[in-house]
Order: structure tokens, then C-alpha cells, then sequence
């Protein structure tokens, strides 16, 4: 397990909204920790892929989407809280987010 | 070299969602031409007015028409393709556009499927398309093949490298998508389509379409297609109609076909489906550049 500190919490949340903000053409600022990915973003699954992509670039860590999809059936992603929250365990735990 | 390259739609994004995206000029064009085609096709320009499986024709002209309409407008902004490339469908689409066949011929083609969904129903046979997302062709293919035979299921379409559309009998579509939501899809979804585009059973289903494709006059495309079939540059008449008879009734490779694109020296695709569905898939992991008709119009 990979140690995450505060700012690479807030690193993460940064990330996450500035996508979203971006592809959903939305102000930045509108989006908040209960911003609903489905009735507020229209966000798509497709979106979450780029994200995952951008997320092992950036740590440089190599995430099998199976691993993903497999934690989602158990915790599924309604809001921009469970997806920062994802993301957060996903550097911390990497492919072992299942087990989570 | 070929640097820019032209990707065509194929049937499947809602027709609302790609009318929505139309500029008030290109939505002009677009009425001319659809009023046009229904008049040759005998159908009512209003699509709802449609019913049975005119109505289903009615709507799969729609992206025929977007793209060509898109198309157009690129090559009035000095957008010209070095290559293109059609999803499925799209390869009647970019055969039209390049001028192998007349867009009549397109209409009519569209209009030949026609007779495949009366034969589908007369034959009682239930078949459909799905959507799997978050495995790769290989994964897919090993969870695949331990549970179905490929006369019930096969991977239609491999899009990208975690993006796949898997067509067959509607009994195996639907245990497929459970089966890959509880290995860890990221969404796996039925498509309703009634149709197996793309696996073999269609060839049976689909006389009228090849008959009309052998009929059909070819010319050499004013600029070359990359096959998604055998991932060849397609250059001749010959070649064309090779890739649209093929098409419906065999496995594609969009993954690999765009790969190879940027093999040959890819810097620019250009997507021309009015809501990026195809770049949507395609984009992922990719360093050049690819345009949207967003991008295409801002």
C-alpha cells in the first residue's frame, strides 16, 4: 500500500474536476464533492477510462480496468466524491483496490 | 504519407443526438439532401411519420446524411482528407463522399436493408449487439470463448483497447453482458439493435444488400480507405466494393485499422460523426490530434 498524503489528495481532486470541467463543458466551479456524474455531468463510462489512463500516467502506476470495474461493483460511482475517492485508493492500492 | 485522416460514422448514435449538433447552415443542407433521399426512397421526410421498418430506414439515413453534410463542410474550410475510414456503415458512407459510388447509391443501400429485418423477422431469429467496456480483444476473447460457440457470439468490433462491441444471438448478448459486468466491465449494455451486424449470420439475412453491391458500379475513390476488414489501403474500384461487400456480415478491427493509420504516418483524424462518437472510443491513450465537428466548426 502506497502512503497518500493530503496534497496528492488534493492533487487528485484537482485532476478529477478540471477533466470533468472540461469535457462536460461546465464552469469548474460548479462542480462540487455532490455533483452527480449522471444527472448534473451526463458523464459516461468512456470518461472514466481517460481518467484512469490520465491517473496511470500521471503516478506512473499500471491499473488493469477490470480491477476497476470489479471495486465499482461493489461501490458504485454516483457522485464526484465516490470518484475522488476511488481515485485516492486507486494510487494508494493500485490493482488491490478489489480487496478494498 | 498519410496524415490526415477522415473517420465516417456508421448507424448507430440516436438520430436526435446528431441533428442536435447540426449548425442552422449545415442543418439547411442536411433537410435538402434528407427530403431528397425519402423522395427517391418513397419515404415521408418527417421521420416519425414512418412506421414499421420504414421508420427503421427512415432513421439510419440519418448519420448517411450527417456525414456527408460534415464532409462537405470540411472540404469547403480546406479540410482535405489524405486517407479515410468508415465504422461499419460508414464505409458506405466514406465510399459516397470519396465518389466510388454515387450518395444515391447509399440511399439505396440503406433502403436494401430493408428486406434483412423482414427476413430476420420471417425467420423468427432473435439476434442483437452489445457494448463491452474495460477489456481488452484478448481478455474478451478468452472470457468469451469459454462460454459460447462463435455461431451464437463474436466480437463484432474490437474499437479500441478496452472498447468492443460483441454481436450474435440476443440470448448469448445478454449473458455475455452479465457475465462481463461480474468479471469487471466497466459497462456492458445491451444495444437492442434486432440486428448482429458484423457476425456472420447476417450474410444470410443480407441477399438483397449483396445482390445490389454487385450490381453497383464502382470508380476508384478520389482519396484511398483504410480496410477495417484486412487493414489494407484500399485504392481501386475493386478494393471499394471488396470492403462494402464484406461489410455487415464480417468481424471488423477499428482498433487495429487505426493503429495501422498511425503506422502509415498519422498526425490528424478527423471525425465526422456529428457527436464524436467515433473519437469518443478512438482517442484514448493516442498522442495525435483528433478533431471533433466542434472543433471542426469552432
Amino acid at each position: 500500500m502506497r502512503e497518500i498524503t493530503n496534497e496528492i489528495k488534493a492533487e487528485i481532486k484537482d485532476m478529477i474536476f478540471d477533466y470533468y470541467a472540461e469535457e462536460c463543458e461546465v464552469d469548474k466551479a460548479s462542480i462540487n464533492d455532490n455533483t452527480s456524474l449522471q444527472d448534473d455531468l451526463e458523464s459516461d463510462s468512456l470518461m472514466l477510462v481517460e481518467l484512469i489512463e490520465m491517473t496511470a500516467d500521471k503516478f506512473d502506476m499500471d491499473i488493469k480496468l477490470q480491477s476497476i470495474g470489479k471495486y465499482m461493483l461493489k461501490t458504485p460511482m454516483n457522485t464526484m466524491n465516490d470518484v475522488i475517492d476511488m481515485f485516492c485508493k486507486v494510487y494508494q492500492f493500485g490493482n488491490d483496490i478489489v480487496e478494498q | 504519407m498519410f496524415k490526415k485522416i477522415f473517420l465516417f460514422n456508421g448507424i448507430g448514435p440516436s438520430y436526435e443526438k446528431l441533428l442536435a449538433k447540426l449548425t442552422p447552415e449545415l442543418m439547411d443542407k442536411y433537410t435538402f439532401y434528407y427530403e431528397t433521399a425519402c423522395i427517391k426512397l418513397g419515404l415521408s421526410k418527417d421521420i416519425e411519420k414512418n412506421h414499421g421498418y420504414d421508420s427503421k430506414i427512415a432513421q439510419w439515413l440519418v448519420p448517411f446524411i450527417c456525414d456527408r453534410v460534415i464532409y462537405e463542410h470540411c472540404i469547403s474550410k480546406g479540410i482535405t482528407p489524405d486517407i479515410g475510414i468508415g465504422y461499419s456503415s460508414g464505409i458506405v458512407s466514406a465510399s459516397a463522399c470519396f465518389k466510388a459510388i454515387p450518395h444515391e447509391a447509399a440511399w439505396d443501400i440503406v433502403k436494401s436493408h430493408r428486406s434483412m429485418l423482414i427476413a430476420l423477422d420471417e425467420a423468427h431469429e432473435e439476434l442483437d449487439t452489445g457494448i463491452i467496456v474495460g477489456f481488452s480483444y484478448d481478455d474478451l476473447s478468452e472470457l468469451l470463448s469459454k462460454e459460447f460457440s462463435t455461431d451464437d457470439l463474436v466480437i463484432g468490433s474490437c474499437n479500441s483497447t478496452f472498447h468492443s462491441m460483441i454481436s450474435g444471438k440476443a440470448s448469448a448478448v445478454e449473458k455475455a453482458i452479465e457475465l462481463c459486468n461480474n468479471e469487471g466491465a466497466l459497462k456492458a449494455f445491451r444495444l437492442n439493435t434486432g440486428t448482429a451486424f458484423h457476425h456472420s449470420i447476417m450474410k444470410k439475412y443480407s441477399l438483397e444488400y449483396i445482390a445490389y453491391c454487385n450490381d453497383l458500379k464502382y470508380n476508384d475513390p478520389e482519396y484511398p480507405m483504410m480496410s477495417v476488414f484486412d487493414l489494407t489501403v484500399l485504392s481501386t474500384a475493386e478494393q471499394v466494393a471488396r470492403e462494402n461487400h464484406l461489410n455487415v456480415y464480417t468481424q471488423m478491427r477499428w482498433d487495429l485499422a487505426i493503429k495501422e493509420l498511425e503506422k502509415l504516418g498519422a498526425t490528424e483524424f478527423f471525425d465526422l460523426s456529428a457527436n464524436g462518437s467515433l473519437s469518443k472510443f478512438s482517442r484514448v491513450g493516442r498522442k495525435c490530434k483528433m478533431y471533433t465537428f466542434d472543433d471542426i466548426c469552432s
